[in-house]
């Protein structure tokens, strides 16, 4: 038998791949948050405040979207097919990259540019609970059997969105306001928490070839 | 004996019996779920948390219960989304583990089930009522508390959490996928919770959300809020209502006559509500603003030698009052020891909740204004009032002082108290003890130049007695206009001031 | 003959469960069948010999290579088919693409050849002619046959059944055998299933598990042969039977030791696999 070059077969599993992706809570996700950046555009018009939030909760909404990524219904009967499960993962997730940037730049695009928050600095946030979302994904496929975590990923995804801002000790403040001194600070948070976010994925996304030995009691 | 095979255990036999006994039993055991769900418990203990936290110190311990009540009101929208997220994904469990398929021969009918669901959220509903009636409860066995609560006030939490279980369970029977619900609960956090409601926030459309606030912290006598709570709080049980059967018609129940009817009053009732409470404010509340404002029905009792005159709800809070008067009274010297005075409670009512409007200060003899809110900052304001009327003779000219006199104001208005620096630090603007500040008081503010706020705060440190003594030494010469000062820190023995007149800054 | 799977000390415990306790074992060509109750560790030794989950302690390998460690797992995985107790689809694939899915993560690359292996193994479990339809539309039992298929892509030399005849009609599971039988011409097979008929008609060997250990090793005949002696017949209810029910005839099979003058009836590999637990302490519920 011979070996097949590493990664050879990745051409020809980009379209089974591509169908596999969980379009529909991908395109849900991307309307809502279309919707709440458009939002910006009512008559009423909107603060700069509540615009930067608005892009916030879009961002939110595309990462839920993304909770479903690696939401696979054929992971049992692929478990132990010799493609790696990083490689799989990360190729659902290039799959998937172009659209998530088309519609940031969508979203960003609908909020007026008067009252649109400094781009560098949302994109920022919005990649770093994207992270979350996947690393909350590869963790829940990782530490569980379950084929299909999305949900409660995007449960547990959501309760932290809700209760970040309300909890979040201010020594450490994240969700600044445009124009709050210490914006430039929270965003470097913020890029730390991207960070640890992004070991996250690339940690869980690995799968173990020795399970942590468990020490057993003196007998 | 057999020990391989083990009898097994009589089986229960299904008998027929009432259906609606089994929709009841069934949402039990959907509640018991919905409340032992992550996302719900989080909600409730975060709620918990925060009527503690809230409620410990609001109004500093001197509520108006008229206010009180909707501060119960937007907390429980977190409880309302946690309970949607988690009644939608138990809506569609049944579909997401592939069980419809054998749920759906059953004797419970996909309709019951979807009824059963739909009074699931009734627990979780009750128990945010709970939480509600603990924190108004609360606030109402305060010993400062005055003024009324309204139910329809009380109601918009737990009805805000129906609402939005109903919703859920609606959404799941019209979008089976299980990524609805998340969805939704980002769109009704932008959407209601931030309060990104189409419409002007003046209009009546502006009722159409869950939990209306206001933008105006003024605390109104209770008949002059002009807020249609019971007509909102009934709009909110008929939206819900109407969420709960149309939830139940698109989960298997076309064919279910009474639904129908069901329907229909419920779209009565919520059509009723939205009508009623967009009404605008009617001419006889602008009218009684109006009167409330300028010439207010009150009743005056005499306290010591002083009389109140209080709106009805605050009659309680003359005791308070008269303590203040009293304790100024006290420190006084000369005539000013035993003025009578008036004290008037005033509102200015007229602008209702859309904004607050400042008092102007009263031109009688002897009157000193005091406002509707009452604890922490309030007092030493108030006292500050009562000191410039007892310096200055009334309002407008206490407003107007600005020479040494100020001295004898504050240490009048401030040496009373336990905590005399901390009553200081209250009653300015901007919370300091040193420098110039502007001092808060009921209507217009007085300031305080660097020097003076020097002198009163060295003899707030000094031993009360002695200050006293010396204030009533020379009562009219420190109460005399065109006291400068430095004059009057040199009368109370207060070294190192060379200031001329506070009045030149 | 040698042995192209062979494992020792096993180990893997979730909590304060053994799934399993040190399980050593050797797996020849052929079928292997392994038997146990619910909850015996089959599933967990299955996934663990299938590199889906790593085993905690022990050692094994797998046609020569060792899943210790990425690149050796990465081999093994190379030489392997598996079938899950529960497989999951794309429900949206038609069979032959789910299986041309499965066969492009196993790394057959050159499409026309991939697509001819395709059409063979789904042949081979008899759905050609279903090839184009989506998962979502095929019966059960189809769909686990696709699972089969998708196992048997690429001529794997080691191939792990999870109860593969669970929920299959009498028919479909004599298909099923016969399937199972050629798939253990030349290749290590190992099966697990709650169906004794299934382990005496395919299998060359046979492994009781119970407990997260190994409590039998042998040939089927060898199991049998366990409860030669031990199988009587009476007209009424034997209250010394370790197991016993009334047959069709109206008489009472019973399994134990016999009384003295005992009818006795010819064992079979039940008999021997219910002595087999019996002799450790288990219980199986009726």
């Amino acid at each position: 038998m011979t070996t097949p070059r590493r990664l050879s077969n990745v051409p020809e599993l980009l379209l089974p791949l591509w169908r596999t992706l969980p379009w529909r809570a991908l395109g849900a996700a991307a309307a809502l948050g279309l919707l709440v950046a458009g939002a910006s555009r009512l008559p009423a018009g909107f603060s700069p405040w509540l615009a930067l939030n608005a892009l916030r909760a879009a961002a939110l909404a595309f990462a839920l979207g993304l909770a479903f990524l690696l939401d696979d219904p054929a992971r049992h009967t692929t478990a132990t097919v010799p493609t790696p499960r990083p490689v799989r993962q990360a190729l659902r997730l290039a799959l998937v990259a172009p659209f998530a940037a088309l519609w940031w730049t969508a979203a960003v695009l609908l909020v007026p540019a008067e009252v649109r928050p400094p781009v560098g600095a949302v994109t920022l946030e919005a990649a770093t609970v994207c992270a979350l979302a996947l690393a909350g994904a590869a963790a829940a496929i990782r530490r569980t059997d379950e084929p299909e975590p999305g949900v409660g990923v995007g449960a547990g995804l959501l309760t932290v969105a809700v209760l970040a801002p309300l909890l979040w000790p201010d020594r450490w403040e994240l969700f600044v306001t445009v124009g709050d001194p210490e914006w430039a600070d929270a965003h470097e948070r913020w890029g730390v928490v991207l960070t640890v976010a992004l070991v996250g994925c690339a940690v869980w996304a690995r799968e173990p070839v020795r399970r942590l030995r468990v020490r057993s009691p003196l007998t | 004996m057999n020990t391989l095979i083990q009898p097994a255990p009589v089986a229960v036999r299904t008998e027929p019996r009432d259906s609606w006994a089994s929709v009841f039993a069934l949402a039990r055991f959907e509640s018991r779920r919905l409340l032992l769900s992550i996302p719900v418990l989080v909600a409730f203990a975060v709620h918990l948390a925060w009527i503690v936290w809230h409620t410990l110190d609001s109004y500093d311990g001197f509520p108006a219960l008229q206010d009180a009540d909707r501060d119960t009101q937007s907390p429980p929208m977190l409880v309302g989304l946690a309970v949607l997220l988690t009644v939608n994904l138990a809506v569609l469990r049944s579909r997401r583990r592939d069980t419809d398929r054998h749920f759906d021969v059953l004797v419970v009918t996909t309709w019951r089930r979807s009824a059963a669901h739909v009074l699931s959220v009734v627990p979780a509903a009750l128990l945010t009522a709970v939480c509600v009636g603990v924190q108004f409860g609360w606030e109402a066995l305060k010993p400062g508390a005055v003024g009324h609560g309204s139910p329809g006030e009380l109601l918009v939490g737990p009805l805000t959490v129906l609402l939005f279980g109903t919703l859920g369970v609606l959404l799941a029977r019209l979008l089976k996928s299980a990524f609805v619900g998340p969805l939704l609960v980002v769109f009704f956090l932008f959407f209601v919770v931030l309060g990104v409601a189409p419409g002007d926030t003046e209009s009546g459309t502006r009722w159409l959300n869950p939990v209306v606030g206001e933008s105006s912290s003024e605390t109104l006598p209770s008949d002059l809020l002009g807020r249609p709570a019971a007509w909102h709080a009934l709009y909110l049980l008929g939206l819900g209502l109407t969420a709960a059967v149309l939830a139940v018609l698109a989960g298997g129940g076309r064919r279910v006559r009474t639904l129908y009817a069901a329907l229909g009053g419920a779209m009565a009732l919520t059509l009723v509500g939205a009508i009623a409470q967009s009404g605008g404010e009617p001419a006889s509340l602008t009218a009684a603003r109006e009167k409330a404002t300028v010439d207010p029905e009150q009743t005056c009792v005499q306290r010591g030698r002083s009389t109140y005159c209080a709106y009805p709800e605050w009659e309680p809070r003359v005791g308070t009052w008269a303590q203040v008067v009293d304790e100024v009274s006290d420190l006084a010297g000369g005539t000013a020891h035993g003025q009578r005075l008036l004290v008037r409670q005033r509102v200015e009512a007229r602008y209702g909740l859309s904004g607050d409007g400042a008092l102007q200060p009263s031109g009688t003899a002897h009157e000193v204004t005091v406002g509707t809110r009452w604890g922490g900052p309030r007092v030493p304001e108030f006292s500050s009032a009562v000191a410039a009327v007892l310096v200055a003779g009334n309002e407008q000219a206490g407003s107007e002082l600005c020479d040494g006199r100020i001295v004898t104001v504050m240490w009048l208005a401030l040496g009373w108290q336990d905590q005399p620096m901390d009553a200081l630090r209250k009653v300015r603007l901007d919370d300091s003890v040193s420098g110039s500040a502007i001092v808060l008081q009921p209507t217009d503010p007085l300031s305080m130049s660097a020097a003076q706020t020097d002198v009163v705060r060295t003899l707030l440190t000094r031993p009360r007695g002695e200050a006293t003594a010396r204030v009533k030494e020379h009562w009219s010469e420190l109460t005399a206009p065109g006291l400068t000062t430095a004059r009057a820190a040199e009368l109370l023995g207060v070294k190192g001031i060379t200031e001329k007149d506070g009045c030149q800054e | 003959m040698t042995s192209t799977v062979s494992a020792s000390g096993l180990s893997l415990h979730y909590g304060g469960t053994r799934a399993l306790d040190d399980v050593s074992l050797r797996l020849t060509p052929g079928v292997t069948g392994l038997l146990g109750p619910n909850g015996a560790g089959k599933t967990t030794l299955l996934r663990v010999l299938a590199t889906a989950v790593p085993a905690q302690r022990g050692r094994f390998t797998v046609l020569g290579h060792d899943p210790g460690s990425t690149r050796g797992r990465q081999e093994v995985r190379r030489r392997l088919g598996y079938l899950p107790q529960t497989p999951g689809f794309h429900p949206d694939f038609t069979a032959f693409e789910f299986v041309d899915y499965v066969a492009i993560l196993k790394e057959i690359n050159n499409r026309a050849a991939r697509h001819r292996e395709v059409r063979r193994v789904l042949d081979e479990v008899d759905l050609g002619d279903v090839r184009g339809k989506r998962v979502k539309k095929l019966s059960g039992g189809m769909r686990q046959r696709v699972a089969l298929a998708a196992a048997l892509v690429g001529d794997p030399g080691f191939m792990v059944l999870d109860e593969p005849t669970v929920g299959l009609d009498p028919e479909q599971r004599m298909r099923f055998r016969e399937l199972i039988a050629r798939a253990g011409e030349g290749r290590t097979v190992l099966l697990s299933t709650h169906q004794t008929e299934d382990v005496a008609m395919l299998c060359h060997r046979v492994l009781v598990m119970a407990g997260g250990r190994i409590h039998f090793d042998g040939t089927p005949a060898e199991l049998t042969a366990r409860a030669a002696g031990r199988v009587w017949s009476s007209a009424e209810r034997a209250p010394d039977a370790k197991a016993g029910w009334r047959t069709g005839a109206g008489t009472f099979r019973n399994v134990g030791d016999p009384p003295p003058g005992a009818e006795l009836l010819d064992p079979t590999l039940e008999d021997g696999y219910l002595l087999t637990l019996d002799g450790h302490g288990l219980a199986v519920t009726a």
